[in-house]
């Protein structure tokens, strides 16, 4: 690849491939970029399509260098946009003024007119006039759509005519799209204008690991921090390359890992110390904080406390966030449900009736092979008559078939616990399915003495 | 600047200088916009629809008369000639005055627009949908002492139905009126639509009076031809009737019948060119080769002009469903085969991203049926052709290359 392609931000005689300092390890997609851009008033072509993992620096990449060489843009996330109308007035509302803006100056649009535009024809025509009128006239307008995997559910024309922007307005225009999958899922209906594809490929470690070192805080000694990364990346590694999570983990931990440095309890080079204090605490917060079941600021106030006073034992893991507070029969109709779904139904007189049948050598050689198989499969769906006859042969007591006990029943289907799969009333039969998990319903049984292990198939 | 990369039609400026030579004479005749005066092979139908529409306007009634018959067979030509025959003799003084209105349904961008266009064409007054059908309802209903007969051609007329058929139904009701002089005449392509779309009450309204315009027979199609032709040679003797009997064969369209002459001609012409014939004639062979240019699917053409590996993917959905017996594959399936026939015939295998590439190519130009590309590897391919056409121009291909 040559560079002297790149464009003319003309002082600079050989383009800066790390723009600035602002992007690492992304040589090779700037280089391409930058030689498909050439110079300014160059036909770039018409449609790029840029794709990669999460947090590959598509968008960093593709912003820093529009901005850094000041070229025309317009940058448009396509989430914003819930209809085509959002898209369209956005674009023409945000041609930037002259060639010198490298953002959009949104100031002045109090004095100009707001231009209204609701369909792609008098979008191209609009486009096609104001585009011209601009100072920055036969420079290269890069359009940026992120996330651009939302225009296939937009409308048909959508995407087959911003490929063809170019073609359709006559002007120097280059559409780039921004996305996490590829582009052959992009592909519908009849012909598009193919458009060039980049791949941004996933981060190495080593990659991880300069681009990490970057954020080091000022009072930190860099080499210290760099060991400090490579113990996160060591850990979080398996689980997670995405760049965003890593840094954010590592930015949440490093307090205590800097503590027994600022406490004087070890050194900076006591490096066996340091990962022994900090291991288990990462272990703990890969499972507790990367899947959010504390939020970065309770896992702040944690690590705080547990600084403080490092004796006592948080308790970091909540297990209770399967505990849903449910009146008595409730409960009982809810296991039930369980019971009714997860069993096969000929199997019931066995486990309820009283006389239950005997069971026979061969039976219990189809059990084997049948074995799990319930709990794999999911859910079935069961008659509201079975759950009934479920819900009486396990409570205890005698329980009158009031309007409270079918009242439960549609408020645990409002909460989702269970859910009606048809008939809307008592009279059409409704059948339904039970949603919630194993443990979920071990931890409801045992809060009303049931032994619900004892009453499944699967696990008899 | 940014050039078009798209195939345009070259622009012509100006109109044709007149015609110059026999062929171009012909030619201009030939035009299906160059509607004689006379209609051949019509004159039955012409004296059934011209009796009808005279009577009812000289006793002062109001009727309907339904014609159906496939396309190009001449039905608003001849009803077209009915009433310049009829305004004619109006002005000559042998008929009570009567108004002509013409309404098609292609024409409308909403069929109860229909009301705003009679308005129109009857008063000059421009008005909504809705009180057009009001205004309509009392001129027919109550008519002046002095109101002059109407008639209503209503071409296309399949397209005026609504879920309601209120159209329709008034359409046809105005003219049961005691004192409306409403004369409909609705054209439509299908004989049975009456029964198949309208309610009864509209059907009933419509009445009995029907008339089907059957297909050109290849003797009348000859005639049609032969009559524009009066006067000039450029047709052997056989030639038109080879067209003729070619166009009989498939639809029997009098308009398919002379854009193939038309055609001819215009191979005629290169013909001479190249072989320097002063007085060229049209002979079997262009008519021939104008038929085959225009009876022929492109397809098979196609198909042979693909790349190696897309005739390829071809042969691999024909072999994927002689083993499966199902005319579907899903997108994996297909890959699998693609690669096993690359093994086989010692050429690179591409890539999932290639192929998918070539079968949305063969997609959009439709010798695939092919599902939207999200669903990747599950899309389900079906071919568009039949598998003979597949294999009768991949194997041709492979005996010219070798």
């Amino acid at each position: 690849m040559e560079i002297d392609l790149a464009p003319e931000p003309p002082s600079e005689g050989v383009a800066d491939l790390t723009l600035g300092s602002q992007v690492r390890c992304r040589k090779y997609q700037v280089q391409t970029l930058l030689s498909l851009f050439g110079q300014r008033q160059h036909m770039t072509p018409g449609a790029l399509f840029v794709y990669g993992h999460t947090a590959t620096g598509k968008s960093l990449v593709v912003q820093t260098l529009l901005s850094y060489h000041k070229l025309p843009h317009i940058l448009i996330n396509c989430v914003e946009c819930s209809s085509p109308r959002v898209l369209f007035e956005h674009i023409l509302n945000n041609i930037p003024q002259n060639p010198d803006a490298d953002i959009p100056d949104c100031d002045d649009d109090d004095e100009e007119e707001y231009i209204q535009c609701d369909d792609m024809t008098s979008f191209v025509r609009q486009l096609t006039n104001i585009v011209s009128e601009k100072p920055f006239g036969e420079q290269t307008l890069y359009i940026v759509l992120d996330k651009a995997e939302r225009l296939r559910d937009s409308h048909i024309f959508m995407l087959p005519a911003l490929l063809r922007l170019q073609e359709l307005t006559g002007l120097n225009i280059c559409t780039i799209l921004i996305s996490e999958i590829v582009w052959e899922k992009f592909r519908f209906g009849t012909g598009f204008n193919e458009p060039y594809c980049l791949h941004f490929p996933d981060y190495s470690r080593h990659e991880l690991m300069e681009i990490m070192c970057l954020d080091s805080p000022s009072t930190c000694d860099k080499e210290l921090y760099s060991m400090y990364i490579n113990i996160v990346l060591s850990v979080f590694h398996m689980v997670c390359r995405d760049l965003r999570e890593l840094r954010h983990l590592a930015k949440l931990n490093f307090p205590y890992f800097i503590e027994p440095v600022l406490s004087g309890e070890a050194d900076a080079t006591q490096t066996r110390k340091l990962w022994r204090n900090i291991e288990p605490h990462l272990k703990k917060a890969l499972k507790s904080v990367y899947l959010r079941e504390v939020s970065s600021q309770q896992w702040e106030k944690m690590q705080q406390a547990e600084l403080e006073n490092p004796d006592l034992e948080q308790t970091l893991t909540p297990s209770h966030r399967c505990q849903v507070e449910l009146p008595y029969y409730s409960k009982f109709l809810l296991i039930a449900a369980y019971l009714a779904s997860y069993n096969p139904m000929k199997y019931d007189r066995r486990f309820f009736a009283k006389n239950a049948g005997k069971v026979s050598k061969r039976s219990k050689l189809v059990k084997k092979n049948e074995r799990a198989s319930n709990h794999l499969l999911g859910p079935k769906v069961f008659p509201i008559d079975r759950l009934m006859a479920i819900f009486y042969s396990i409570v205890e007591g005698k329980v009158v078939p009031s309007a409270h006990i079918y009242v439960q029943i549609s408020s645990l289907v409002s909460l989702h616990l269970l859910s009606q799969v048809k008939g809307e009333d008592r009279i059409g039969m409704p059948k339904y399915k039970c949603l919630i998990t194993l443990d979920f319903i071990r931890s409801i049984a045992r809060t009303v003495q049931f032994d619900v292990m004892r009453y499944l198939y699967d696990f008899l | 600047r940014a050039s078009s990369r798209t195939p345009q039609i070259p622009s012509r400026s100006g109109p044709k200088a007149t015609p110059g030579n026999d062929l171009e004479e012909a030619r201009a005749r030939l035009h299906v916009s160059a509607v004689p005066d006379s209609l051949p092979c019509r004159e039955k139908e012409f004296s059934d629809i011209f009796g009808f529409v005279e009577s009812k306007i000289l006793d002062g009634t109001g009727g309907c008369m339904y014609i159906s018959g496939v396309p190009g067979t001449g039905k608003t030509a001849t009803v077209k000639e009915v009433v310049n025959i009829l305004q004619s003799e109006r002005d000559e003084g042998n008929l009570a005055d009567f108004t002509f209105i013409e309404v098609n349904g292609m024409r409308l961008t909403e069929p109860r627009q229909a009301y705003v266009e009679i308005l129109k064409a009857l008063t000059g007054q421009k008005a909504t949908a809705e009180h057009a059908s009001n205004l309509l309802n009392k001129m027919f209903t109550s008519p002046g002492p002095r109101s002059v007969p109407v008639v209503l051609l209503v071409d296309e007329l399949d397209l005026l139905w609504t879920r309601k058929q209120d159209v329709m139904y008034n359409i046809f009701d105005w003219p049961t009126k005691e004192k409306a002089k409403l004369i409909v005449l609705a054209v439509a392509n299908t004989m049975d639509l009456p029964e198949r779309m309208m309610m009864k009450r509209v059907a009933s309204r419509l009445g009995l009076t029907r008339m089907t315009f059957q297909p050109y027979t290849f003797r009348q199609l000859e005639e049609i031809v032969a009559s524009r032709m009066k006067g000039l040679r450029v047709f052997d003797g056989d030639a038109i009737q080879l067209a003729a009997r070619k166009v009989a064969a498939v639809s029997g369209d009098a308009r398919r019948a002379l854009d193939i002459c038309r055609r001819s001609t215009e191979i005629a012409e290169l013909r001479s060119e190249e072989e320097n014939i002063d007085s060229p004639m049209v002979t079997m062979g262009d008519i021939n080769k104008a038929v085959e240019e225009m009876f022929c699917s492109p397809k098979i053409v196609a198909i042979k002009n693909l790349s190696v590996q897309e005739q390829m993917f071809l042969k691999a959905i024909v072999a994927e469903y002689q083993r499966a017996g199902i005319e579907e594959a899903e997108f994996k399936k297909l890959y699998d085969q693609h690669l096993t026939l690359c093994r086989f015939e010692g050429v690179h295998a591409p890539t999932m991203t290639e192929l998918a590439a070539m079968c949305y190519r063969l997609g959009s130009i439709r010798l695939l049926l092919i599902e939207a590309g999200r669903l990747d590897l599950c899309m389900r391919v079906r071919l568009n052709v039949s598998q003979d056409d597949v294999m009768y121009a991949l194997r041709e291909d492979e005996g010219n290359r070798s």
